[in-house]
């Protein structure tokens, strides 16, 4: 269906409470009456020939008088997007109609709104804060938020959250079981922490209490020239952090409608790759670390450094990478980069068979990860679970294919999948990757062109106004930027749209009725960056 | 009786799948020319540094203790975190005009972020990173620099 | 010949009767094996760490301790000085009385089975003619230990810790005492002394091929699961439990933890030395008399920690290279595979002692 005729559709649907959204915009928009919000939506995900059932970002936005909320919707059956824009009447006591009885993944986001922008939404399942505590004043990313909020050293009660008075009154309160896996544990990979209560050794519930790093990048971004802002989302999931400040800049690229050198497009695919390779080896270490595998972690983590010391010599860094400015790269790459790429491609190939039989093959690790945590292509989609975990169920969720950027669409390389879902589908589906990404680089690494390797810039950027959306393909999935600008050289509101977060949401999902070895196992082939949740 | 073949196959494949892994590590074992650990101190003369690691901030000067720096304060005002202070003072020069030029260039090590935008937009060139690692220290305020040496002075333009 | 220690030992007694009254005798003498005892204990169990961490570095294609001392040789001492100086917290809510006993219990246990080894002829301190049986009885204590500490420790992970533990012990005691039997049925005798003293023209690996083989690698599992060792650690899982049931221990209380799980696992490769392949027997292989004769200048004290070092070494073979079971899977291999395949080797190995088909 084309753009125009799936406007039409949706203006004869709901009359008078529909508008076609004038912006400047990257996909069709529309205005839509708050009342009308969520019939319209279960409209569009139920309806055949329209068939919504991704949602691709959830975003809150402070329009000044009153409270935006922002639903990019996409088909993965027909591939198209839309995106319904809607306004609370008033910014006192903001409220919306919940859409998370649509799309589950829509749950997470919604507390997130709520606990930045301070918007209400009812009939939500469980409409808590999730990244600040109980307490916290304000709104932060309000644009009138001036609320301090001190810092108290008395411990707060773990009883007292609000969270956990609700998974305690499940059962009678001294028969539940609930356990703190982190802020502090070494599987959580970082600071994550999950309040679980526990049937003997299995888990019954799960709850995620996230925010322990949550630094407010999107509204320190607010502040920050678009240069600046490319080397925060390096602190974001910092093992994409290449991948990362791409999405920024494609963004900055497409409002301003910039051509890339073709020199600079090779290079940041190229990069692109190397950064998933060195995230996914990272994967490989940790997974194996989780299900105590120990010696995993040396020999990815020997082929790693290669990688690590390929970024050092054309970047000068090894993880924050800041390497991608608007408009090209900012320098051009090192003599030695070619012949070390090529040097790594070979011994990695040598390496990967050696980490099959070392732990692929192993019958304990098959045992504990075969039909353990299965997600189902349905629930993928609905809870937004995109990337290689999305891909190990099943659903054909890579960016790099649906929307290519670089010289994506040039190259030769098939899309990894596996319809299992459980915990081994996504552990291969990683593995598939390292060679499909190796692969790709192949292709590339001898075709660089000659050339600039950045196109001319201002030196202050000013992106006009209007929304723009861009999505890139990290190594953990689908990352989106959302971007409204009002002309100035300031963003007026960046959203990122972390596939960390949404696939956080599945955790619970998951986990229910197994074990708790099992629950390491799955947040481990979840692959979480915990400051890509938090950002 | 086919219960008991794939008990009995099953309980070889696991056998032979925790050889093989037994056998990777042991290669390992036994290959100690492998093993990849650099030891630090020891290995500083042959240390591989590349050239373009962003260690922290400096200015070169050449052997007449000049710099290239203007005190224009690009660099300032794209630094993402306040790293940099570019403090000027006006100076007359011999035609008697006055002409602003640099006092103090302060840099704060402990609040960079090394995205390295300064480097890349000053004008003039006269700041570049250092691929020197070794930046501890014992009080935070060690990590406060002055990057122009004493008494030194912008390079004329040749 | 192979020397004889209790001829040292009965010489020594020797000379104290002919100075002292029998009952000061045998106190000096309880407490002389006592401090050989404790001494061979801390140096074993300072030998054995050093050597996990230099074996699994050595896996993990790393170097290992190499700061303190010449090849990190000293970072033993520094790190059992460290662990001397750290102070002892008691978290609050434990139960005092429980907490402190049980790092004690379970290097009680160490020490217990510790004393009834054959080091050589003549050198152990106890050689019950029941010698199996009472490794069998005392090995089982260390669990109480770790349930103790885990439940006394008023914390969530270290119950969890406990009651895996538990759950895993009593499980793996059942292949234990099964290839325990098997051997002893082949030996004819409880006796450790005894049993390597059969195995002096042949150890039992060989000598009882198939069942004895069988017995070995059952034997080798089970002590491990036994010593709570990985890839069989889930007491411990530092991936789900931090530390398992030792998680609130600090300082020396945590050292005795520490070092009886080293010495659990000598032990257990001590014993699977002494069963399977002769103790301190050297190598004898049937009528080489000149190899036989060379075999026999290496000393009986040297064949016996070679071959459990040797053990030892596979053991940590086998924990840095597995990944950890899940606790289902732990007692699906006791129950569906080691202990059917114990009992039936048990049955395998009276009929070939019955009819005389071994060597």
């Amino acid at each position: 269906m084309t753009d125009q005729a799936l406007l039409d559709k949706v203006l004869a649907f709901a009359p008078g409470k529909v508008a076609v959204e004038e912006y400047v915009n990257t996909y069709p928009a529309l205005r839509v009456e708050a009342d009308a919000l969520h019939d319209l939506a279960r409209f569009l995900k139920e309806n055949e020939e329209t068939d919504f059932d991704y949602l691709m970002c959830l975003s809150g936005v402070d329009w000044g008088a009153n409270l935006g909320v922002v639903y990019h919707l996409r088909s993965t059956r027909h591939g198209h997007v839309l995106v319904l824009k809607t306004q609370t009447p008033e910014r006192i006591t903001p409220t919306i109609d919940t859409i998370s009885d649509l799309w589950v993944g829509a749950e997470f986001h919604e507390r997130e709104v709520y606990d930045m922008f301070g918007i209400r939404f009812t009939n939500h399942p469980d409409m808590r804060r999730i990244f600040m505590s109980d307490k916290w004043m304000g709104f932060p990313l309000r644009k009138d938020y001036q609320a301090s909020n001190p810092l108290h050293l008395e411990t707060e009660g773990a009883y007292e959250d609000e969270g956990i008075r609700k998974l305690a009154s499940g059962k009678g309160k001294d028969e539940t079981f609930i356990i703190n896996f982190g802020p502090q544990h070494p599987s959580t990979h970082g600071v994550l922490r999950l309040v679980i209560t526990l049937e003997g050794e299995n888990v019954d519930q799960v709850q995620p209490h996230c925010g322990y790093i949550h630094r407010g990048i999107e509204k320190m971004c607010e502040h920050l020239t678009y240069q600046q802002i490319v080397h925060l989302t390096d602190r974001m999931d910092y093992l994409s952090a290449h991948i990362n400040n791409e999405a920024v800049c494609l963004c900055v690229e497409k409002a301003l409608q910039v051509e890339v050198p073709l020199r600079a497009q090779y290079i940041r695919t190229i990069m692109d790759e190397l950064t998933r390779v060195a995230s996914h080896l990272l994967f490989w270490t940790s997974f194996g670390m989780d299900l105590g595998a120990t010696t995993c972690f040396f020999y990815s983590m020997r082929e790693r450094d290669h990688i690590l010391d390929i970024f050092e010599e054309t970047c000068g860094a090894r993880l924050v990478l800041s390497y991608v400015c608007p408009g090209g790269v900012m320098y051009d790459l090192h003599p030695n980069f070619q012949r070390r790429v090529k040097d790594f491609i070979r011994e990695m190939r040598r390496r990967l068979p050696e980490y099959h039989r070392l732990l692929s093959g192993n019958v304990i690790f098959q045992g504990r990860s075969r039909n353990i945590g299965v997600l189902s292509h349905e629930n993928a989609v609905s809870f937004g679970v995109t990337g290689p975990s999305g891909r190990a169920s099943g659903w054909h969720c890579d960016v790099r294919k649906q929307d290519p950027y670089h010289v994506y669409s040039q190259v030769d390389f098939q899309e990894a999948i596996r319809t299992e879902g459980d915990v081994f589908a996504r552990y291969m589906l990683r593995m598939d990757e390292l060679e499909t990404s190796l692969n790709i680089i192949e292709q590339l690494i001898d075709q660089i062109p000659s050339g600039d390797y950045a196109a001319k810039m201002k030196p202050v950027i000013r992106v006009p106004e209007g929304e723009y959306y861009q999505r890139v393909e990290t190594a953990r999935g689908d990352l989106g930027v959302w971007l409204v600008s009002q002309g100035d050289k300031f963003p007026y509101r960046l959203k990122f749209r972390s596939p960390g977060f949404s696939t956080l949401a599945a955790l619970p999902h998951l986990c229910h009725g197994f074990k708790i070895a099992d629950l390491i196992a799955i947040s481990g082939s979840l692959d979480f960056v915990i400051p890509d949740i938090d950002r | 009786m086919r219960g008991l073949k794939k008990y009995l196959s099953g309980l070889f494949q696991g056998v032979r799948s925790l050889l093989q892994g037994m056998s990777v590590t042991g290669y390992h074992f036994f290959h100690p020319r492998e093993i990849v650990t650099q030891q630090y101190p020891e290995n500083r003369a042959t240390l591989e540094i590349f050239e373009r690691s962003k260690g922290e901030l400096t200015m070169p000067h050449n052997e007449l203790n000049e710099h290239k720096c203007t005190a224009c304060g690009i660099c300032q005002m794209v630094c993402p975190n306040g790293t940099i202070t570019v403090l000027s003072k006006t100076e007359q020069n011999e035609d008697g005009k006055s002409k602003k030029v640099l006092d103090r260039y302060i840099y704060r090590l402990d609040q960079c972020t090394f995205c390295a935008l300064c480097v890349k937009n000053c004008p003039s060139d006269a700041i570049t990173f250092a691929p020197t690692f070794e930046n501890a220290v014992y009080t935070r305020a060690l990590l406060t620099k002055q990057l122009n040496k004493e008494g030194s002075k912008l390079q004329k333009k040749s | 010949m192979i020397y004889d220690f209790s001829k040292l030992t009965s010489s020594l007694d020797q000379l104290l009767l002919s100075v002292l009254p029998p009952f000061w005798v045998l106190l000096v003498e309880a407490l002389l094996v006592l401090i050989a005892g404790l001494a061979a204990f801390a140096v074993l169990g300072m030998i054995l760490v050093y050597m996990e961490r230099k074996v699994c570095a050595f896996f993990q294609v790393r170097l290992g301790p190499n700061r303190v001392g010449k090849w990190g040789t000293l970072q033993l001492i520094a790190d059992m000085l460290k662990l001397l100086t750290k102070e002892l917290v008691t978290p609050r809510g434990v139960d005092v009385l429980l907490y402190n006993v049980a790092p004690f219990i379970i290097i009680m246990a160490a020490f217990l089975s510790f004393g009834a080894l054959p080091f050589a002829r003549g050198l152990h301190a106890i050689d019950f003619n029941i010698g199996v049986f009472y490794l069998m009885a005392v090995s089982s204590l260390a669990v109480l230990g770790i349930l103790l500490g885990g439940w006394a420790s008023n914390n969530k992970y270290t119950v969890i810790g406990a009651m895996r533990s538990g759950a895993q012990v009593v499980s793996y005691e059942l292949s234990v005492g099964l290839t325990y039997i098997t051997m002893v049925a082949f030996a004819g005798t409880m006796q450790l002394s005894g049993i390597v003293e059969a195995q002096a023209d042949g150890w039992f690996l060989f000598k009882g091929h198939l069942p004895a083989l069988i017995a070995f690698v059952v034997f080798l599992i089970a002590s491990t699961a036994e010593a709570n060792r990985g890839p069989f650690d889930l007491a411990e899982a530092e991936s789900e439990l931090i530390a398992g049931y030792h998680t609130e221990y600090s300082g020396l209380r945590f050292a005795f933890f520490y070092l009886a799980e080293y010495l659990n696992m000598f032990i257990g490769a001590a014993i699977a030395a002494t069963l399977f392949l002769g103790g301190w027997m050297p190598l004898h292989i049937g009528s080489w008399e000149a190899f036989n004769a060379v075999m026999d200048f290496i000393p009986p004290i040297v064949w016996f920690f070679g071959k459990t070092f040797l053990l030892v070494w596979v053991t940590m073979w086998f924990k840095w290279t597995f990944p950890r079971l899940r606790i289902d899977q732990l007692l699906t291999l006791e129950w569906k595979y080691l202990m059917p395949v114990s009992f039936f080797n048990l049955l395998l190995m009276t009929v070939i002692i019955l009819l005389g088909w071994h060597f």
